[in-house]
């Protein structure tokens, strides 16, 4: 199979909606397993705040994306997803964008920094 | 010469905090006591057995009644104090300035403003009963006073008051002993051995810090709250009977109950829908569910993520 650097932009599915979980990572892990260092961009701009449910599924696309050597990405998520991701430390693994179109380019808006609070390298300590 | 203190306060309520009025800063502990507690604790230092707590409401007319019947009573002068800000004036001091001018009322002024503290004579007081009147801008002395003082305006205050006393940039005591330098831990608090205490801190009464947590950046914990295993609070502050969920990470932040108000970002989050944390006391508090990272405590990050799915 031919790997390519593929990028793919989805919404999360309702977080109390199992068949459509399922399905969701379906297709991420498919798209994973056909891809070499593929990038997930995931758009949380439907979301008002983020429940623990849907970072779980967040955190299992950062698991898929890993095995494949590739990277995910969230875009548009409110103020308060982003405390959230923040206390919860998911934000540590994702890559955050203001917007999806900035996501696809590969900025890193605003700064890094950030969206990555300076307690990772405590953390490693 | 009797004294009289009226403190005017959100909800009139030495104990609660007013969570609809938006100013609850005011109301919450400052390691350990309230601000209105060490208010009263200052006016009654003075000697001054008459104190009273008035509701701020300009709809209540206590407080201008209290002062009128205290007035009417014989009670030749009156402190009195709007709560919004810790300010160390040097009370004596004050009444010394106001007894040695010819004016009837002394208001207290630091350099931003007035501070909403102010000394009145008996004959002003019953020379203007209505509340229209006291609010007027009677012919005043003016006292400035050039110590410390932090208006309780927001969050971002309180926090700058409990470093200050934590950092002991200001006069605030403490409660609870020091067990290591600028660690002050309340002796019924239960602080598992595992935890990282970094200076300087303060763990309030009945409070429960768990194996794992880790505490830094002038960070405060108040009475009766659970920190779960292996949160770490980084310049926050836990209002009292908070239950904190396992694995968190929390910084620039003040949380009381499901109430998070992050200081960096201008955002406030209800925590209660995530289960991240709940008032104790609630059914709340045992339905908490973190999301499994965070339940990941001394693990690697990736280690944490289990697959859980399954394929066809």
């Amino acid at each position: 199979m031919t790997k390519t650097q593929p990028m793919t932009i989805k919404r999360l599915p309702e977080p109390r909606d199992k068949a459509s979980r399922r399905s969701f990572l379906r297709e991420i892990k498919g798209f994973v397993d056909s891809s070499h260092r593929p990038r997930l961009i995931l758009d949380l701009s439907a979301i008002e705040q983020i429940t623990p449910e849907s970072i779980d599924l967040l955190l299992e696309c950062v698991g898929h994306a890993e095995r494949g050597d590739g990277e995910v990405s969230v875009a548009g998520a409110s103020p308060q997803t982003s405390v959230i991701l923040e206390i919860t430390q998911a934000a540590s693994v994702l890559n955050m964008f203001p917007s999806v179109l900035e996501a696809a380019d590969g900025h890193q808006a605003h700064s890094l920094q950030f969206w990555k609070p300076g307690y990772t390298d405590d953390r490693a300590a | 010469m009797e004294m009289g203190a009226l403190i005017v306060a959100p909800g009139g309520d030495a104990g609660s905090a007013i969570r609809d009025s938006g100013l609850c800063a005011p109301s919450w502990p400052v390691l350990g006591k309230t601000i209105l507690q060490r208010w009263i604790e200052r006016v009654q230092g003075l000697g001054v057995g008459l104190v009273s707590v008035a509701d701020r409401n300009p709809q209540e007319p206590n407080r201008v009644h209290t002062m009128v019947e205290w007035a009417k009573e014989g009670v030749e002068q009156v402190l009195l104090i709007a709560l919004g800000s810790y300010a160390e004036i040097d009370l004596p001091d004050l009444i010394r300035f106001h007894s040695e001018g010819r004016r009837q009322h002394t208001k207290v002024f630091d350099q931003q403003g007035p501070l909403g503290i102010s000394l009145l004579d008996r004959g002003c007081i019953l020379k203007n009963r209505e509340p229209a009147d006291q609010d007027s801008d009677l012919a005043s002395s003016r006292y400035d006073f050039l110590g410390y003082v932090v208006r309780l305006s927001s969050s971002v205050k309180y926090r700058q008051l409990v470093e200050d006393a934590l950092e002991g940039r200001c006069g605030i005591q403490l409660t609870g002993s020091q067990t290591q330098p600028r660690v002050w831990i309340d002796e019924t608090a239960q602080v598992d051995a595992s935890a990282t205490i970094q200076a300087p801190c303060y763990i309030g009464p009945g409070t429960k810090v768990k194996a794992g947590v880790a505490l830094k950046g002038c960070s405060s914990v108040e009475r009766n709250c659970e920190i779960d295993f292996g949160t770490t609070l980084d310049h926050t502050s836990i209002q009292p009977n908070t239950y904190v969920a396992p694995g968190l990470y929390f910084r620039e932040s003040v949380v009381d109950g499901t109430r998070l108000e992050h200081l960096a970002r201008s955002v406030t989050v209800d925590l209660g829908t995530a289960g991240l944390s709940a008032r104790i006391g609630t059914q709340a508090r045992h339905a908490h569910r973190s999301p499994r990272l965070a339940h990941g405590s001394g693990l690697s990050r990736r280690d944490a993520i289990k697959e859980e799915e399954h394929y066809p």
